[in-house]
């Protein structure tokens, strides 16, 4: 793991998805047996917001074609981004029906790992807008928010997110945690996952057979094979995670 | 149902390793098992009967618990709860190779100075089945009833439950504990929940001496920054413990109250979160790794992000070429923070791969690296337990973090509910 780029290794990008590459040994048929991220929650959460945590697949078609549209607009600039050679992650701020701000993936030119869409887009929104813009602002990003930007968000008071596929590494609206429904001091924002996921998923996957020269001790890549194929739902489904699987092998550090 | 107890209030400086979200797990989770009496020589049948009476069961999960325990060996509750021990009849302690008759082996005896007897008793064993989850009392008896040592006895077994701890110790203290508080624990000098002992006290031994100096000087960054009037009054200190002495990387201060234009703005609502201490001090590292490669450090400068040094804290550190450009992130770095990084900044902190964290103040309300509710003393018993420096089975990457209560000046300037 230590060869990778923060935003490097997402979940659905990986080669042999029928066997969730990546993820902790046995995980996989939970999640086959699981309604996707629909939280379980031991005690009641004084900040959940209502309705949080919905499907793209359970809006109705002019609902959705309303968010496909701005998800567009984040997929153009993940396409942007995978052409800088960069993790194909993109995303845009929308207000008032409008495109705000516009971002994409710069670890790699900047060297710096938190420099994913969502910051990028932000610096540019605040350099001309009150911060007090984004409680009316929605975020459209093509990957599930990490765990860095879901906290970063809820911070500055967003007012709901819509991804397109979940990030099992890093994910903090739902894929690993849940920053943007726990208890915290900030006021909790809705989430909804799913829109255009394989599109997502295949620029993640286009970007994971390049090589990628940033990263030490670099993988064989080579022999990587770009799969085409995007297996149903159910397997990019979020973990569950309050209770982490105990004994389960760790990640080397 | 809690196994640990508080620890005593550390020295001021001294270095406290945090508790990972499991190990917090690993100490409170208890569950109740049934225990039967049986002879020593019977141990394996009954082992043996539960394992294919119940092959989901998994011996591993009690693996931490000795299996078969002498009544001299219980924990003193427990040797009062179950007094008087079964043991064998006299006489057949003496000529072993007999056949005993049955029943009269588990004829409690009024207690004896007789040592023969005192042998005898020590041949009765207290064996731990499983955890009452894997059968209904009812049907783990007849499972007995059908095996030896019951099946040939002729007796039914009397189950007896006991409450023990459901994961693993994570040390040979907490074992030792656990041993006289619960039932005898098997240590296995390993950390299944958190970073071996071993490996945390040879880093706490490593980076002690120099801690406070580096949490001062975090202070200092702190301090510059908010006279200013830009920044809440909280810094921290990149260094490089990597080539035998320390070498300061980057200092940072935060600067959420720093307007796009660089002035100072209303201190209302959240600032600017991207500006805080921890994200202003990885872009520098980034910058300098920049410079040191021939690369412009400004490409996609944008002022949000903060990362130029602003008082004379930052300026010498950010300035000094003590980086190579070769490096990757911030692995091998490590980072003292006058206070809990929130949770943004603690995944900025896994992001980037750092080695070590090491803060001062706790922030119950808002902070992203401890996973325990000890709290501190404003809000004692709060804790968001996100725990994210050690979650190896979710998150990419893990490093050791320390507390160090009282080593920064983190003075009440900062309120439990600011997220540094």
């Amino acid at each position: 793991m230590a060869s990778q780029l923060p935003r490097e290794r997402l979940p659905e990008q990986d080669g042999n998805m029928g066997t969730m590459v990546g993820s902790p040994a046995g995980a996989a048929p939970d999640l086959v047996t699981q309604p996707h991220h629909r939280f379980e929650h031991s005690e009641p959460q004084p900040c959940q917001a209502p309705g949080a945590d919905h499907d793209a697949d359970d809006m109705d078609p002019e609902e959705r074609a309303y968010h496909e549209r701005f998800m567009r607009e984040a997929i153009n600039m993940a396409e942007l981004a995978l052409k800088s050679d960069e993790t194909p992650v993109g995303c845009v701020f929308v207000r008032n029906g409008e495109v705000f701000g516009r971002g994409m993936n710069e670890t790699n030119r900047t060297l710096n790992g938190t420099r994913h869409a969502e910051f990028v887009a932000l610096a540019g929104i605040l350099s001309k807008h009150p911060i007090s813009d984004l409680k009316e602002t929605d975020l459209y990003v093509t990957v599930e928010p990490c765990v860095m930007c879901a906290s970063m968000l809820r911070q500055y008071g967003i007012r709901a997110v819509y991804f397109g596929c979940w990030n099992e590494r890093f994910g903090g609206t739902g894929g690993v945690l849940n920053i943007h429904s726990d208890p915290s001091v900030d006021r909790p924002y809705p989430v909804t996952g799913g829109i255009f996921r394989e599109e997502a998923i295949m620029l993640l996957r286009k970007f994971y057979v390049q090589e990628n020269e940033k990263a030490p001790e670099p993988k064989q890549k080579k022999t990587r094979e770009l799969k085409t194929e995007i297996l149903p739902m159910d397997i990019h489904a979020p973990k569950s995670t309050p209770t982490p699987p105990v004994g389960a092998s760790t990640a080397t550090a | 149902m809690a196994a640990d107890t508080a620890p005593a209030a550390p020295a001021v400086g001294q270095l406290v390793p945090l508790r990972t979200k499991d190990e917090v797990r690993a100490s409170l989770e208890t569950h109740t098992a049934y225990v039967v009496e049986i002879p020593a020589r019977f141990a394996n049948a009954v082992k043996d009967a539960i394992q294919d009476a119940a092959p989901d069961f998994k011996a591993a999960e009690i693996s931490h618990l000795r299996r078969v325990v002498q009544f001299k060996y219980l924990p003193a509750h427990l040797q009062k709860q179950f007094y008087p021990p079964a043991r064998l009849q006299r006489g057949i302690c003496s000529n072993g190779d007999d056949e005993p008759s049955p029943a009269s082996l588990f004829t409690p005896l009024p207690p004896s100075d007789d040592e023969s007897c005192a042998k005898a008793e020590d041949t009765v064993r207290f064996f731990l089945l499983c955890p009452t989850r894997c059968f209904k009392p009812a049907d783990l008896v007849a499972i007995l009833r059908k095996n030896p040592p019951f099946s040939v006895m002729n007796i039914q077994a009397k189950l007896l439950y006991v409450t023990v701890p459901a994961l693993a110790p994570t040390s040979a203290e907490q074992a030792t504990q656990w041993s006289e508080q619960y039932w005898p624990i098997a240590y296995k000098n390993t950390n299944p929940y958190g970073p071996h002992p071993s490996l945390v006290a040879r880093n706490t031994v490593e980076i002690e001496p120099e801690s406070s100096s580096w949490l001062a000087l975090a202070s200092t960054a702190a301090a510059e920054i908010s006279q200013l009037g830009i920044g809440e009054k909280v810094g921290c200190v990149v260094i490089d413990r990597t080539r035998g002495t320390s070498e300061v990387i980057a200092v940072a201060g935060d600067c959420r109250w720093r307007s796009p234009h660089g002035d100072a703005e209303a201190h209302t609502g959240p600032g600017n979160v991207m500006a805080h201490c921890v994200q202003r001090a990885i872009a520098m590292v980034a910058k300098k790794r920049l410079r040191m490669a021939g690369t412009n450090p400004t490409l996609l400068d944008r002022s949000l992000f903060c990362d130029v040094p602003l008082t004379e804290a930052e300026k010498a550190p950010y300035d000094k070429d003590n980086i190579p450009a070769s490096g990757y992130l911030c692995v091998d770095l490590d980072i003292y923070l006058t206070h809990e990084p929130c949770v943004m900044c603690s995944m900025a902190i896994l992001h980037s791969r750092f080695k070590r964290c090491i803060f001062s103040k706790r922030m119950p309300l808002t902070g992203g690296m401890t996973a325990d509710t000890a709290g501190n003393p404003l809000n004692p018993g709060k804790g968001l337990q996100h725990g994210i420096f050690w979650r190896p089975s979710e998150l990419n990457w893990k490093f050791l973090a320390w507390e160090c209560p009282g080593a920064a000046d983190s003075d009440a300037s900062i309120a439990d509910t600011v997220h540094v």
